[in-house]
């Protein structure tokens, strides 16, 4: 059937075409839309879970796997970073079920975070890595990635870049296969299953090595890259890795109005991104007396073709990065396919084909991200800048970390309060850092619920072990909100259903031996800014848990926190409420400041703001 | 036919919807099509944009600068970021509302004018099909939801029009959207009936 889905569905539908018994993800934009879809499925036969991590999500699947049988991975190019301790081991010991591990990267960075390319990560793990250049591709090599994976009997990258992750395309899907019901193997191997021992281990390395050389025979002889090669031999040839290939034909058909020819070029689409395509390369390079690579990211594909090149005593040029033609920075599209044309045919496409008016973008007002309407993050950023003010020191002489997550968003006005954003957890080591380095104003550490969860825990252990003055506030919307309102390991069931068991920070923190607790509701900033500037003044790690549900998934079920009522008459429009909170429910008016009853959620924080009394609760 | 729409807005509009019903409709009469939704980290409020590219089998999901067909924004400040994109002889509709960010509320940081965008879309060489917020109608006492009244005009005015069916948009509208069935199709009707605008 027919299907207009996204390049993420595509994977799960690929992956439940192949009969996936398990698929395991931690959130993150652009990947987060394959596991979701699979959750909404409510599927019978396939576990599909949110892992506290992707390490542990890795773990997971990988145990499904060892089993035999076929698993899934998901997680964001960041994540990937998370397991890939995990990863290089595993791919070492090799798989009997099919295990696949998506990656999505995202050059253009448009999620905000390092513009990583993962296909290096395949090289370092002599993993094969499949790229498809559309969403319909992405189907079908979803399919294929579990074949390659049980016939060498090892993981199988699948990556994707936000375009096509993204991306709605039409898809032919077929019905989900049955999942497999076969009792698990349970294959005692320590020569496969340890690392104990340079002979285990080397062993080990040789079958990988020789897996990946398999891998590139079985997707040479299935045609996974498309080559073709021109009628005339001598003429250009171009070679584009992943999502470059998609804008072929279509830069073709903008440079034939400058007398280029599609029927004299060679082209080699490139979906198995490694092992490296040695023998189409060979073939191009044999026929063809220039060569382009278009490629996004890194010059992977291109360092491949100039070693061949060299391998083969060829004369002719091979532009791409290395010689400074094209970024490594931001995505590709149908401009560098023409640019690139241009650079070696030199047909006098003149530069400014693509470029649009760009004097326009600085008119445009800046809109930085900030938090929600009612949002409790709001409370915590205001209660930590009062707390401050209340302990006579500034903004910019007390560092207060950030982590990863809507948290991070105190970096922006009206609080520009957050100083760091680095990766999951690094919030609570970054601060015992600049305490170590002698920072004599009290140090505070922000963190989300999800985020601790995930690697914050193993920070703040250290901060206890080594007995570091440091605040640390845990900001517990109990949700993953900043992807698009997952559960974590805190999330409250949803009317009492179990079907998982809900872990309470409040009770992890006493836990440790952590003498100073508090846990307060971040929408009394009062209360909250009285025992965060009591915390800044004690010695030791203390820890202020701020609790109080993201105001989006509260408002979906219908929850509203108050109602808060403009009283016009008082109002002189000083805007000191807007300045403050920085809410968006908040809109000028006439004479009055207006508050959009759709948006806000009564929090009440903007009531303390005002001095003139024209904001007051109302009775719900 | 091939045809390429970039859209800008803010969180919160339904600016995305629009290209998700012309997506369906797309799939529904079997023309190819690629749609690429870019929320970034927008929530509420943020910029957001899309693609959608009409009529290309294996097309990639950006369009380039200069070569889209139609450009749809819907917050006026917001809608100077399509204007790179916009093919001189485009359309390039505005819903001119506005959504000032906290900055400019305060007094603290300028906001285009109309005039300003205006121009530039003049300089890029495309032409405007401008809707007033004022003008969206009611209905049973109640504004009907912008988007489909914008989508409504873009099938009534632009060459969109005469690429696909408004009974197949109208079609995608009353499957997609179960409730508020007469509204929506009431926004959407009024759209299309607009008095031409254009300057």
């Amino acid at each position: 059937m027919k299907k207009l889905i996204t390049g993420n569905e595509a994977i799960a539908y690929g992956a439940l075409r192949a009969g996936v018994k398990a698929v395991t993800g931690y959130p993150g934009t652009p990947s987060t839309g394959c596991l979701s879809s699979l959750l909404a499925m409510n599927l019978v036969d396939t576990h599909v879970e949110w892992s506290v991590n992707e390490k542990v999500a890795l773990e997971v699947a990988t145990g499904v796997a060892w089993s035999g049988h076929r698993a899934l991975c998901t997680m964001k190019m960041s994540g990937l970073n998370v397991a890939y301790d995990t990863l290089i081991s595993v791919a070492y010991s090799g798989c009997d079920g099919g295990l696949v591990v998506y990656v999505a990267d995202d050059p253009g960075a448009s999620a905000g975070m390092c513009e990583q390319d993962s296909r290096s990560f395949a090289v370092m793990a002599d993993m094969p890595m499949l790229e498809p250049a559309t969403v319909a591709e992405t189907y079908a090599l979803t399919k294929f990635a579990f074949n390659l994976s049980e016939r060498i009997k090892g993981p199988v990258f699948l990556r994707l870049v936000t375009g096509i992750a993204d991306s709605y395309a039409e898809v032919e899907v077929e019905e989900p296969a049955p999942v497999s019901q076969a009792a698990p193997l349970l294959i005692k191997d320590i020569q496969r299953y340890t690392k104990a021992g340079a002979v285990i281990a080397t062993n080990q390395h040789r079958d990988l090595i020789q897996r990946l050389v398999q891998a590139g025979q079985i997707t040479d002889e299935a045609k996974i890259n498309k080559l073709t090669l021109s009628n005339k031999p001598g003429g250009l040839g171009i070679l584009a890795s992943g999502i470059a290939a998609a804008y072929l034909e279509e830069g073709f058909e903008a440079a034939a109005s400058f007398g280029f020819n599609r029927e004299d070029v060679s082209t080699l689409a490139i979906k198995v991104v490694h092992p490296f395509p040695a023998a189409e390369a060979r073939k191009m390079l044999a026929h063809c007396q220039t060569i382009l690579i278009l490629e996004e990211l890194e010059p992977l594909i291109e360092r491949g073709m100039v070693v061949e090149a060299q391998r083969m005593g060829y004369r002719g040029k091979i532009t791409g990065k290395l010689d400074g033609v094209f970024s490594r920075i931001g995505e590709y599209g149908v401009p560098q396919v023409v640019q690139g044309i241009e650079s070696v045919l030199h047909l006098g496409i003149p530069e400014n084909v693509f470029t649009g008016n760009t004097q326009a973008l600085k008119l445009a007002a800046a809109r930085p991200i900030t938090v929600c309407a009612g949002c409790p993050h709001r409370g915590t950023y205001i209660a930590i800048e009062k707390a401050i003010k209340k302990l006579r020191l500034k903004k910019n002489e007390v560092m207060v970390t950030g982590d990863i997550g809507c948290t991070i968003l105190g970096m922006n006005p009206p609080f520009d309060l957050i100083w760091t954003e680095i990766s999951m957890g690094a919030s609570l080591g970054l601060a015992q850092g600049y305490v170590h380095a002698g920072v004599k104003t009290p140090v505070i550490a922000t963190i989300g619920d999800s985020t601790f969860f995930h690697a914050g825990i193993a920070g703040l252990v250290n901060a206890i072990q080594h007995q570091i003055d440091l605040t640390l506030v845990i900001m517990d919307n109990r949700w993953t909100a900043m992807t698009g309102m997952q559960v974590n390991p805190g999330t409250p069931c949803e009317n009492g259903a179990r079907t998982y068991q809900e872990i309470d920070i409040a009770r992890i923190i006493p836990a440790l031996g952590i003498e100073h607790f508090w846990t307060v509701d971040p929408f009394e900033v009062e209360e909250t800014t009285e025992v965060i500037r009591l915390a800044m003044t004690l010695p030791g790690v203390k820890v202020v848990l701020a609790r109080q549900e993201c105001a989006i998934q509260a408002q979906r079920q219908g929850k509203q926190a108050g109602k808060v009522r403009v009283v016009e008459e008082n109002c002189n429009l000083c805007k000191l409420c807007l300045m403050v909170t920085g809410c968006s429910a908040f809109s000028l008016g006439a004479n009055a400041i207006e508050i959009d009853p759709e948006l806000c959620y009564g929090c009440g924080i903007c009531i303390e703001t005002c001095h003139h009394d024209a904001l007051v609760a109302e009775v719900v | 036919m091939k045809y390429d729409i970039f859209f800008a807005g803010v969180g919160g509009q339904g600016i995305l919807t629009i290209g998700e019903v012309l997506a369906e409709v797309a799939h529904y009469k079997d023309i190819p099509a690629n749609f690429y939704p870019s929320k970034g980290m927008a929530q509420r409020g943020g910029f957001v944009k899309a693609q959608l590219r009409l009529g290309r089998e294996n097309v990639g999901p950006n369009i380039p600068q200069r070569s889209a067909d139609m450009v749809i924004a819907m917050e006026q400040s917001e809608s100077l970021k399509a204007i790179p994109f916009i093919k001189p002889g485009g359309d390039f509709v505005l819903y001119s509302d506005i959504w000032a960010p906290t900055a400019v509320a305060l007094g603290k940081a300028p906001y285009p004018t109309f005039a300003q965008i205006t121009e530039q879309v003049k300089l890029a060489g495309a032409r405007l099909v401008h809707i007033d917020p004022g003008q969206l109608p009611e209905y049973a006492g109640e504004l009907v939801h912008a988007n489909l009244y914008v989508l409504g005009v873009i099938m009534g005015q632009t060459a969109l029009g005469t690429l696909i069916r408004s009974e197949d948009v109208e079609h995608i509208i009353q499957t997609r959207f179960k409730r508020n069935i007469e509204a929506n199709s009431f926004a959407y009707r009024a759209g299309l009936g607009m008095p031409l605008v254009v300057s």
